[in-house]
């Protein structure tokens, strides 16, 4: 039997890790508040955004531009956002097994060291990877989109998809794949926003319009790379959403495990203790017989 | 019928109110919308917006986006809209001197013509919020 001061000290040290864990649990809880305001707050630029661009497109009988066509795809470009640390039980793990069921031919931008990591180790085609600071601005998504939009122009990508973690709520966390470009289907664009945002506000039917635009293809495109820019926002903030809650979640579990950790530890030290004491009488009675 | 001036930016609604009028800098020059106006939709470049209300005017500095006016509601969308007049004055003189120097310096360098586009519109927004808060005084 373990002696009673060896018992002593891992039950300290179990302490020790508890209130980490316990500390690391209430910092995910008031991040993932934070993460989740964030997204709601920028949610009517998103819906602003999606209608004019579909009342814009509604007034051209063919858009020649090339992000709103289909083209052969040759490779497609994923960005992937992962997280930055680690212990969010098994929230990379789930996203890197939707990533590896993509074939070979795509090509990836990664967010975040996990997936930057995940992506080189698998050696697929890393074109680049950033990282995104806990408050996360609009200029830290532009860089992203900006490259990513210029791959897209010099063909070296033909799609733009993210792979990230959806927030259901906090303790289902899901992987999911959005194809955000081309757009060449818009009214189904705008209906998924409404359903996502579950707002119930349809958009207005707007007819007799008057756009006042000369050049209507550059201003679609920056339409077009504002929305991207937006969207792509949106969805790294409710990663990091899900990334704070999966935290939050994997933190609790771990500061139960060594609550009951404690409790079996103090018992059998308990146990140690007196097994000492009754040993040390059998001793003395022994001693005081055999006299 | 009055009219409603929306102005949204990406983390927030940064102005939601009924107004008499807004001036509003547009690609084509300044559009000034009064309620009754023609649905329109056009590009915003960065620069001060006048909105008259309750018998005042206000300015506030906005950054590049759009502008939609439909029906009694005028929705601007931007990356960036401040009210100036709770803002000092030096502070804004030296964010302008800041984004000119970054501008004159990627010019130096070579940026990409993205990275210029984009500090240029930020001395823009710098030069918008100053001539906002001399025209509020």
């Amino acid at each position: 039997m373990a002696n009673t001061r060896d018992i002593r000290n891992r039950i300290k040290g179990v302490k020790n890790t508890r209130q980490i864990t316990r500390a690391m649990q209430m910092v995910a809880t008031s991040k993932m508040k934070k993460a989740q305001d964030a997204a709601k707050a920028g949610r009517p630029y998103a819906m602003l955004l999606a209608d004019i661009i579909s009342t814009i497109a509604d007034e051209f009988e063919e858009v020649t531009q090339s992000y709103f066509l289909e083209r052969p795809v040759k490779h497609r470009g994923i960005l992937v956002i992962g997280t930055d640390k680690g212990l969010c039980g098994g929230l990379n793990g789930n996203l890197f097994r939707a990533v590896s069921q993509i074939d070979n031919s795509a090509k990836y931008v990664a967010v975040g060291k996990r997936s930057s990591q995940f992506l080189s180790r698998t050696r697929r085609d890393l074109l680049a990877d950033f990282s995104i600071p806990d408050k996360p601005t609009f200029a830290d998504v532009r860089k992203i989109v900006e490259f990513m939009l210029r791959s897209y122009d010099e063909g070296s990508i033909d799609t733009i998809e993210v792979v990230y973690t959806s927030f259901i709520n906090t303790l289902r966390q899901e992987p999911e794949t959005i194809r955000l470009f081309p757009l060449n289907d818009l009214d189904s664009m705008v209906e998924k926003l409404h359903s996502r945002f579950q707002s119930d506000s349809k958009p207005a039917s707007k007819d007799n319009r008057e756009i006042l635009i000369e050049n209507k293809d550059a201003v679609l495109a920056e339409l077009a790379s504002l929305y991207l820019k937006q969207e792509i926002f949106q969805l790294v903030l409710e990663s990091q959403a899900s990334e704070h809650s999966a935290r939050m979640v994997a933190m609790k579990s771990a500061t139960d495990n060594a609550g009951s950790l404690i409790d079996d530890l103090t018992l059998q030290y308990n146990r140690a203790r007196q097994a000492a004491i009754t040993q040390e009488i059998l001793e003395i009675s022994a001693a005081s017989f055999s006299q | 019928m009055s009219l409603v001036l929306e102005i949204v930016t990406p983390d927030k609604i940064a102005f939601s109110e009924e107004v008499k009028s807004v001036v509003v800098p547009t690609l084509n020059g300044k559009i000034d919308i009064l309620s009754k106006h023609i649905p329109i939709i056009d590009r915003v470049i960065p620069g001060d917006l006048k909105i008259e209300h309750n018998g005042k005017c206000n300015f506030l500095a906005i950054g590049s986006g759009f502008v939609e006016v439909y029906g009694n509601k005028v929705s601007i969308i931007t990356d960036q809209a401040i009210d100036v007049s709770n803002q000092d004055e030096s502070e804004i003189e030296d964010a302008i001197q800041k984004a000119k120097k970054a501008l004159e310096e990627g010019k130096k360098s070579n940026l990409d013509r993205a990275q210029i586009e984009q500090l240029e519109a930020v001395a823009r927004f710098e030069m918008a919020k100053k001539i906002a808060r001399s025209k509020s005084r």
